[in-house]
C-alpha cells in the first residue's frame, strides 16, 4: 500500500459522515488494507455502534410497506410521501374503481350516441371531488391529527391533489383514447377539470370542504345545462368545449390557482369550527 | 409539584363563539409539568378548549404560549405543534393500516422523514405503550383499548413536551383504563399533560392538578385535596334521603348519602373527589339561574 486513509477521514467513515467520492475511495481501500481497518476498528465511537445496530434492527423489525407503497416507491417517490398518500382515502381502490366505472359508461354512451357531451361534462367533475374529499374530516380519519401537526396543511393538501390529479386525470386521459373518433375534442375535459379543481380548492376556506366543491360542481352543471338550453342546433358543441370556453377555462383555472396561493395559510387550521 | 414549578402552557382571556354559543368564555390558567385533570360536564367547553390549545381552532379572544411559543404567527404555530402531542375526543384511525405503519404515518407529519431514525422512534413509542407484539396487526382486528393505545402512541411520537388527551379513558373496561392510568402518569413525570375526562377517579388517580369548566369558563383551579375540601361538612349519612339535600343516593351499606347543606346534628361522612365536584358545579348552576 503506497496510501491510507487519514485519520479524519477514517473518523468521518465511521461516524457515516464521510461523502462521495472520498467514501467510495475509503470504501475500495478499506477491503484492501488491513492497517487502515485495524485503525478504523480503533476510530469507531461504540455508543455510535450500538446506535446503529439499533437503527438497522428498527429497521429490519419494520413490517412491510403495502403493494401501492412498494409501487410509488420503485416509481422514485420517497418512502414518507408514499406513507402519506397510502393515507389517502381516495387513493383506495374503491374510489379508483368508482372513476374507472364512471369513465367508462361515460365514454360507451360517447360510442353509441356519437356525442361526447356526457364524458365531457363528467370528467371534470372527478378530479373535483377526488381532490375535495383526499382533505378534510369529511373521509379523512385523521385530519384533527393532521391540522395540528408541524406539516403545513397546505404542503399535505398539495402533495395529495397532485397525486389525485395523476391518477384520476390520467384515468381520463386513458377514456379519451377510447374516443379516437373525436381527436383533440376529447380533451376538452381538462381544462375545465383544472379549473374546477383549483376553484373548489380556493374556495374551501371560505366555505368549507363540503361546500366549496359542492358549489363549484354545481356551478359547472348549471353552466352545461344553460349551454345546452341557448344552443341553436342538436349538433352544436357546447361553449365550454368551444375555442373562446377553453380559454375562458384556463384563465379561470390561473386566477383560482392565484387565489389559492393567497388563502394557503388558511388549510393550517381545521374548518370544523369549536365543538 | 409545587407552586413555583416553571409554567410550560400560559393562557389568557381565551373566547370563543361557535355558532351564537359562548363556548369559551375569558378563559386563562396556567400548567406545569405533571398531569393536570380537566373535569366537567358535557358541553362543558373542555373539548373546544383542548382544540384551541392544541392550534385546531383559533380563539375569538385572548392568547397564550406552549413552552415560551405563542401560536398566534404561523412560525409560533409551529414550533407549537412540534411540541404537541394530542389525541382527540374520537381519534380517527386509519383502519386497514397496522399499529407501526399508522404511527408512522403520524411521524412523518411530525416531520421525522429520516426513515430509519422514525421506524426507531415508532418502535419506541409502540413499546412505550405495549403494543410492539402487535405492530404489524391490522388496527381493525385490534380491541377498543388497543385502538386507543395505538392513538397514544401516535400522540407520543416525536417526544413532545405538552400532551393533550380528550376523554382517553371512554369506552374502556376497568382493566383497560387502569393500564391507560399507568401510561398517562408514566407520560406526566417528564411532561405537561393536560387530560380532559368524566371520570373523577382518573383525576384523584392522576393528576396533581385539577381545573373544573362549566358553561366554557374554569370554575375551580386548584389541587384534587382542594376540590374534595371544597365538600368538607357538606356530605353526610342518614337513613332516608335528606329532602334538602342537593344530592343523594342510597349506598351499598343500604344508608344514604347526602351532598349539600346538613342539618344540625348530622352524621357528616369524609368528602371525596366526587362530592366537590359536585358542589362546585351546583354552585354554577345556581350562579347561572341567579
Amino acid at each position: 500500500m503506497t496510501w491510507h486513509v487519514a485519520e479524519d477521514d477514517l473518523r468521518a467513515y465511521a461516524r457515516g459522515e464521510l461523502a462521495p467520492p472520498l467514501l467510495w475511495s475509503a470504501d475500495t481501500h478499506l477491503a484492501a488494507c488491513a492497517d487502515c481497518r485495524a485503525l478504523l476498528a480503533e476510530a469507531w465511537d461504540p455508543v455510535a455502534l450500538d446506535a446503529a445496530w439499533e437503527r438497522l434492527d428498527a429497521e429490519l423489525d419494520a413490517p412491510r410497506p403495502s403493494l401501492f407503497e412498494r409501487l410509488l416507491v420503485r416509481l422514485g417517490m420517497a418512502d414518507h410521501t408514499a406513507r402519506l398518500l397510502a393515507a389517502t382515502p381516495v387513493l383506495r381502490r374503491s374510489w379508483l374503481t368508482a372513476v374507472v366505472s364512471l369513465l367508462a359508461v361515460s365514454v360507451l354512451t360517447a360510442r353509441s350516441g356519437h356525442s361526447t357531451t356526457t364524458f365531457l361534462a363528467v370528467a371534470p367533475l372527478l378530479p373535483l371531488a377526488g381532490v375535495a374529499l383526499s382533505y378534510g374530516p369529511v373521509l379523512d380519519p385523521t385530519h384533527e391529527m393532521a391540522v395540528v401537526s408541524p406539516m403545513h396543511g397546505f404542503r399535505l393538501l398539495m402533495i395529495r391533489t397532485v397525486a389525485v390529479l395523476v391518477a384520476v386525470l390520467g384515468l381520463s386521459g386513458a377514456a379519451a383514447l377510447a374516443l379516437p373518433a373525436y381527436g383533440l375534442d376529447a380533451l376538452g375535459w381538462l381544462l375545465p377539470a383544472l379549473a374546477l379543481t383549483a376553484t373548489g380548492l380556493a374556495l374551501t376556506p371560505r366555505l368549507g370542504p363540503v361546500l366549496a366543491p359542492s358549489v363549484t360542481g354545481g356551478a359547472w352543471v348549471a353552466l352545461l345545462l344553460a349551454a345546452h338550453a341557448y344552443r341553436t342546433g342538436a349538433d352544436q358543441v357546447l361553449v365550454p368545449f368551444t375555442a373562446a370556453g377553453q380559454g375562458a377555462a384556463a384563465a379561470v383555472a390561473v386566477l383560482a390557482a392565484g387565489l389559492l396561493l393567497l388563502v394557503r395559510d388558511r388549510f393550517d387550521l381545521s374548518p370544523s369550527g369549536a365543538r | 409539584m409545587t407552586a413555583s414549578a416553571p409554567v410550560s402552557v400560559s393562557a389568557s382571556g381565551l373566547s370563543l363563539c361557535y355558532g351564537g354559543t359562548r363556548a369559551l368564555d375569558n378563559v386563562s390558567l396556567r400548567l406545569t409539568r405533571g398531569v393536570t385533570g380537566l373535569l366537567g360536564p358535557n358541553g362543558a367547553g373542555k373539548t373546544t378548549l383542548l382544540r384551541v390549545l392544541a392550534t385546531a381552532v383559533p380563539a375569538d379572544r385572548g392568547a397564550f404560549t406552549v413552552l415560551g411559543h405563542d401560536p398566534a404567527t404561523a412560525r409560533g404555530r409551529q414550533e407549537v405543534r412540534r411540541q404537541l402531542g394530542y389525541l382527540p375526543q374520537t381519534p380517527g384511525l386509519h383502519l386497514d393500516f397496522t399499529p407501526f405503519e399508522f404511527v408512522d404515518y403520524v411521524a412523518i407529519l411530525k416531520e421525522l422523514t429520516d426513515r430509519a431514525a422514525r421506524h426507531q422512534e415508532v418502535r419506541r413509542v409502540l413499546g412505550e405503550v405495549d403494543l410492539a407484539d402487535v405492530r404489524g396487526k391490522r388496527i381493525k382486528k385490534l380491541s377498543g383499548g388497543m385502538r386507543q393505545r395505538v392513538a397514544l402512541a401516535a400522540a407520543l411520537v416525536g417526544d413532545p413536551g405538552f400532551l393533550v388527551l380528550d376523554e382517553p379513558t371512554v369506552g374502556l373496561d376497568p382493566e383497560q383504563r387502569m393500564r391507560f392510568r399507568e401510561l398517562i402518569a408514566a407520560a406526566g413525570e417528564s411532561r405537561t399533560v393536560l387530560l380532559s375526562t368524566h371520570q373523577t377517579e382518573d383525576v384523584a388517580m392522576l393528576c396533581h392538578r385539577v381545573l373544573v369548566m362549566a358553561g366554557g369558563r374554569i370554575r375551580f383551579d386548584g389541587t384534587p385535596a382542594e376540590l374534595s375540601a371544597r365538600a368538607a361538612g357538606r356530605v353526610w349519612s342518614s337513613s332516608e334521603r335528606d329532602p334538602g339535600a342537593k344530592a343523594g343516593w342510597r349506598t351499598g351499606t343500604g344508608t344514604f348519602r347526602n351532598v349539600g347543606d346538613p342539618p344540625e346534628g348530622a352524621d357528616l361522612l369524609e368528602p371525596t373527589l366526587e362530592d366537590g365536584y359536585v358542589l362546585t358545579l351546583d354552585g354554577d348552576r345556581a350562579e347561572v339561574t341567579a
